[in-house]
C-alpha cells in the first residue's frame, strides 16, 4: 500500500543544531500512528513538519506520491490536513463559532456549517455548550471543543500534539473513550504525538520512537512495545516500570453508542 | 452583531466625513465672520506682538478692521517680546506691534526692522498689598524700588524677557540695584498669571494698566500704589520686518498695517478702546 | 465651590445661546483631534500589527524609538513641528505654520508612537503555538490577521483611546504651531489658557466643561464599541 505522506531524507536544523535526521517516514491511509519518544526528540517537529507546516532544512516530503517542493504546500494541500494540541486555544466567541472556525475559513455555506457544527458537537457530547464562550469552558470540555473543530473539515490526516496531556484523569480516559468510538467509525486517519504509554496503547495500532531526531523503532504497536530493540529499550522499560500490566494488547474496541452529555463543571 | 457592525460603519463615516471637511480651506471659519462677498482670497500677514498687548483685547477690535479695509488675513501671533522680537530678526513674521524701544532700538539698527513708527502708549504701574507694609506711594518708581529692595518686600517679577520686564529691569539699574534673594520671585510667565502668583504672596509687582484693570476683579488682595511717573511710560512701536533680509514676507500688507496704526482714524479708536468698560482709556494716542 | 457652579451655569450658557465663537472652537477642536486620531490609526495600527507579529532585523531598536515617542514632551514636539514648519525651514514653502493642519501634524506626531506601541504589545502577545494552530485550521495570512483582530479588539480599541485622549488634551504643541489664533486655530484648550491668563477663570472653567463633555462623549462610544459582546 502506498503511503498518503512520505518523508525522504529529512533533516530540520535550528540555529545549527539538529533536530531531526530522518531517512524514511511514513503515514498510511486509515492508520492511527502513534509517536513517542523522550523531550527534545524532535516529536513535535516531526508532527508539523508532516502536516505542512513547517518546512524541512532538507529533504522531500510527498503526498500521495507527488514530491511537495521545498515542502511548501499551497493552501489547498494544507486544507486537507488538521491539527489539535496540548492547549485548546480556543477563540473568543462562542463554541458553535470555534467550531465552525475551519468551515467558515473555507468558506462553506451557512446551513451546511450549522448541520455539520450540530453533528459533531452531539458526537462528542457538548451540544448543551453551543453557545457559551469558549473561553469559560473546563479543560475537558475546551478539548472536546478543540477536537470537534479539528474534525469537522473531515481531514484526510488528523495530527494530534498530546490532546489529552493537560487533563486530569477521570477527564482524560472519558474523553479518549468517546474519542476512540468516533475516530474508529470515521475512519479517521490520525498521527498521534504522546508521552503516555497509556494513551499509546488504548489508541494507536502503529507506533514510532524518536530519540534524539531519530525514528529508532516503528511497527505495529503491540510488537514494539513487547519488543524494544536495543535504542528504545531503555526509554519503554522506564514506562513499563509504572505499567507492568501493559503488554501491548489493544483492549477490543467497544461499539459505538450515543456518547453520554459530558457534565458541566 | 449587525448593530455593532453599523455603529461601527457610522463612527468612520463620521470620521470620513470630518477629514473632508477638514481638508477644505479652514479659512472657512475665519470668513463666516466676514461673509466674503466673491472676491480674491485674501493675502496672509503674520503679525508679532505681545501676550499683555492680545489679552487687552485691543487686537480683536482693531485687527478685523485693518482686515476687512485690506482683504487681508492678519494671523496675529501672541508671544513673549523676546519671542516677538526674535521673529522679526529671523523674517517669521511680517509686522511687529511691541513696546519695548530699548530692545527695539537693537532690532532697528541692525536693519532687521524698517518703517519704524511709534503708536500708542499705556503705562505701567506698581501695585501692592491692600496693607502696603512698604508704605510706597505717590509716583517715584525709582524711590519706591529702591524702598522695597531695603525692606526686602516680596517682589513678583515678569522675568521672562518681556517688555514689562525689561521696564522692571531698567529701574533696578537705574537704582543701581541687583535684585536678589528670597523677596524677589520670577516667574518667567504672562503678566496675568504673574499678577495671580503677587496677589496670593501678597507682593509687590509692576504691570502695565490694561492688564491690571481687566483683571482688577480677581486680585482681591491687591492696589494700585504707585503710578504716573514719566519714567513709568509704556510706549508701542509698529515696525516692519525688513524684506530685503529675508524671503516670503508680506512688505506690502506690512506697510499698510503700519500705515494703518499711526492712522488718525484708528488713533481714535485705540483711545477710545475700553472706556466704557473701565470708565477710562487703556490707551494713549502717541504718534510721532 | 461657587466658581465651579459659576462656570457650569457659564458653560450651558454658552452652549444654549448658540455662542458662534464657542461652537466655532468646539467644532475645530473636534475636527482636528478627530482627524489626527483617524490618521495616526491609520498608519498606527497596521505599523503596530506589522511589528507585533514579524521578526526582523533592527524590529527592537524601531521599537525602541516608538516607545520613547510615547513620552515625547509636547512642547519638544511643538518646536520640532515650527522649526519644519516656519520660513525659513525647510517645509516653509507651504506656509502650514499657523494653520490647523500644523496642529493635526503636532497631534499625529504625540499620538502615533502610543497607538503604535500598544497595538504591537497586544499583537506581540499572540503566542507561536495559536499563530501555528490557527494557520493548521486552514487560514490564509489574511484570514489570520481578521481573526487576530477581532480577537484583540479590546486591545485595539484600548489603544485607539489611549490615543485620542492624548490628542484631546494637546495644549502646548498647538499653541506653539497653531499661535491660538482667533477663527484659525483657536481650539478649546488654548483658548482655556488664553482666558486664565486673561483672568476670566468663569470662560476658562466653562470651556473646561464644555472639553470633558466632548472627551466625555467620543471616550463612551469608543468604549461602548469595544465592549460589545460579539453575539452571533
Amino acid at each position: 500500500m502506498n503511503p498518503l505522506i512520505e518523508l525522504k531524507d529529512i533533516t530540520f536544523k535550528a540555529h545549527t543544531k539538529t533536530i531531526l535526521d530522518i531517512p524514511e517516514f511514513q503515514i498510511y491511509d486509515g492508520e492511527f500512528l502513534g509517536i513517542m519518544g523522550p523531550n527534545g526528540a524532535g516529536k513535535s517537529t516531526l508532527l508539523k513538519l508532516a502536516a505542512f507546516l513547517e518546512q524541512p532544512t532538507s529533504g522531500d516530503i510527498l503526498y500521495r506520491g507527488e514530491i511537495i517542493p521545498n515542502g511548501n504546500a499551497p493552501l489547498d494541500l494544507r486544507r486537507k490536513f488538521s491539527i489539535a494540541l496540548q492547549q485548546s486555544l480556543l477563540l473568543d466567541g462562542t463554541v458553535f463559532h470555534n467550531i465552525a472556525i475551519g468551515l467558515t475559513l473555507r468558506k462553506v455555506s451557512k446551513s451546511v456549517i450549522k448541520e455539520k457544527v450540530a453533528h459533531w458537537m452531539e458526537l462528542f457530547g457538548i451540544s448543551h455548550l453551543a453557545k457559551k464562550n469558549a473561553l469559560y469552558l473546563s479543560g475537558g470540555e475546551a478539548q472536546r471543543v478543540n477536537l470537534a473543530r479539528a474534525m469537522i473539515v473531515e481531514p484526510e490526516v488528523l495530527f494530534l500534539d498530546e490532546p489529552f496531556s493537560a487533563l486530569d484523569f477521570p477527564t482524560k480516559i472519558k474523553l479518549m473513550e468517546d474519542f476512540k468510538c468516533i475516530t474508529e467509525t470515521a475512519q479517521t486517519t490520525a498521527v498521534f504525538v504522546s508521552h503516555d504509554l497509556l494513551e499509546i496503547n488504548y489508541l494507536t495500532n502503529r507506533l514510532a520512537i524518536i530519540v534524539n531526531g531519530e525514528v529508532k523503532q516503528s511497527g505495529p504497536t503491540p510488537q514494539v512495545l513487547e519488543h524494544p530493540n536495543a535504542s528504545t529499550q531503555s526509554f519503554l522499560n522506564e514506562w513499563k516500570k509504572f505499567y507492568p500490566a501493559l503488554t501491548g494488547s489493544r483492549s477490543p474496541s467497544s461499539n459505538f453508542k450515543s456518547v453520554e452529555k459530558v457534565s458541566l463543571r | 452583531m449587525k448593530k455593532n457592525r453599523f455603529l461601527i460603519a457610522l463612527f468612520a463615516l463620521m470620521l470620513l466625513v470630518l477629514s473632508a471637511c477638514g481638508n477644505s480651506d479652514t479659512k472657512d471659519t475665519a470668513a463666516k465672520e466676514k461673509k466674503p462677498a466673491p472676491k480674491p482670497a485674501p493675502t496672509e500677514m503674520i503679525l508679532a506682538t505681545t501676550t499683555s498687548t492680545q489679552d487687552s483685547g485691543l487686537l480683536d477690535v482693531i485687527v478685523p478692521m485693518f482686515e476687512k479695509e485690506n482683504n487681508v488675513k492678519v494671523k496675529t501671533i501672541a508671544v513673549g517680546t523676546g519671542q516677538a522680537l526674535e521673529m522679526g530678526t529671523r523674517g517669521e513674521a511680517d509686522v511687529l506691534l511691541v513696546h519695548a524701544p530699548a530692545a527695539e532700538k537693537a532690532v532697528v539698527d541692525a536693519g532687521d526692522a524698517i518703517n519704524y513708527k511709534r503708536v500708542m502708549y499705556n503705562d505701567f504701574i506698581l501695585v501692592g498689598p491692600k496693607d502696603n507694609p512698604a508704605g510706597v506711594s505717590g509716583n517715584d518708581i525709582k524711590a519706591a524700588f529702591k524702598t522695597l529692595a531695603d525692606t526686602k518686600s516680596t517682589f513678583v517679577s515678569r522675568g521672562d524677557d518681556s517688555g514689562t520686564h525689561k521696564k522692571e529691569l531698567g529701574i533696578w539699574t537705574a537704582d543701581n540695584i541687583q535684585p536678589a534673594g528670597d523677596w524677589y520671585v520670577s516667574t518667567g510667565q504672562g503678566m496675568g498669571q504673574t499678577l495671580q502668583v503677587a496677589a496670593e504672596k501678597k507682593g509687590y509687582v509692576l504691570t502695565d494698566r490694561a492688564t491690571w484693570l481687566a483683571q482688577e476683579k480677581n486680585l482681591n488682595t491687591l492696589k494700585i500704589v504707585v503710578e504716573g511717573g514719566n519714567d513709568l511710560m509704556n510706549i508701542y512701536h509698529v515696525m516692519q520686518v525688513n524684506p530685503e533680509k529675508h524671503d516670503k514676507i508680506n512688505s506690502k500688507d506690512a506697510e499698510k498695517f503700519v500705515n494703518f496704526m499711526v492712522d488718525s482714524k484708528t488713533q481714535d479708536v485705540i483711545e477710545n478702546f475700553g472706556k466704557k468698560e473701565y470708565g477710562q482709556s487703556l490707551f494713549f494716542k502717541y504718534t510721532e | 465651590m461657587e466658581l465651579l457652579i459659576d462656570g457650569l451655569k457659564k458653560a450651558i450658557e454658552m452652549i444654549f445661546s448658540g455662542d458662534r465663537e464657542v461652537f466655532a472652537i468646539t467644532w475645530l477642536t473636534l475636527k482636528v483631534c478627530l482627524i489626527s486620531i483617524l490618521i495616526s490609526s491609520i498608519i498606527g495600527l497596521p505599523l503596530g500589527i506589522l511589528l507585533g507579529l514579524t521578526r526582523f532585523k533592527g524590529r527592537r531598536l524601531l521599537l525602541l524609538f516608538i516607545n520613547i515617542g510615547m513620552g515625547l514632551p509636547p512642547v519638544v514636539a511643538g518646536l520640532w513641528i515650527t522649526m519644519l514648519l516656519w520660513r525659513s525651514g525647510p517645509l516653509g514653502d507651504l506656509t502650514l505654520l499657523y494653520s490647523p493642519t500644523a496642529i493635526v501634524m503636532a497631534q499625529i506626531l504625540v499620538s502615533l508612537p502610543i497607538v503604535t506601541s500598544l497595538t504591537c504589545t497586544a499583537f506581540q502577545q499572540v503566542s507561536d503555538k495559536m499563530l501555528l494552530q490557527i494557520k493548521a485550521l486552514g487560514a490564509t495570512k489574511l484570514q489570520t490577521l481578521a481573526i487576530l483582530i477581532k480577537q484583540l479588539k479590546i486591545a485595539i480599541f484600548a489603544a485607539v483611546m489611549a490615543g485620542f485622549g492624548r490628542v484631546i488634551a494637546e495644549v502646548g504643541a498647538a499653541m506653539m504651531v497653531g499661535g491660538n489664533i482667533q477663527g484659525d486655530t483657536r481650539i478649546l484648550t488654548t483658548t482655556i489658557v488664553m482666558e486664565v491668563s486673561k483672568g476670566n477663570f468663569d470662560i476658562a472653567l466653562a470651556l473646561s466643561f464644555i472639553l470633558l463633555s466632548v472627551a466625555l462623549l467620543i471616550t463612551a462610544a469608543l468604549t461602548f464599541l469595544q465592549q460589545r459582546k460579539r453575539i452571533s
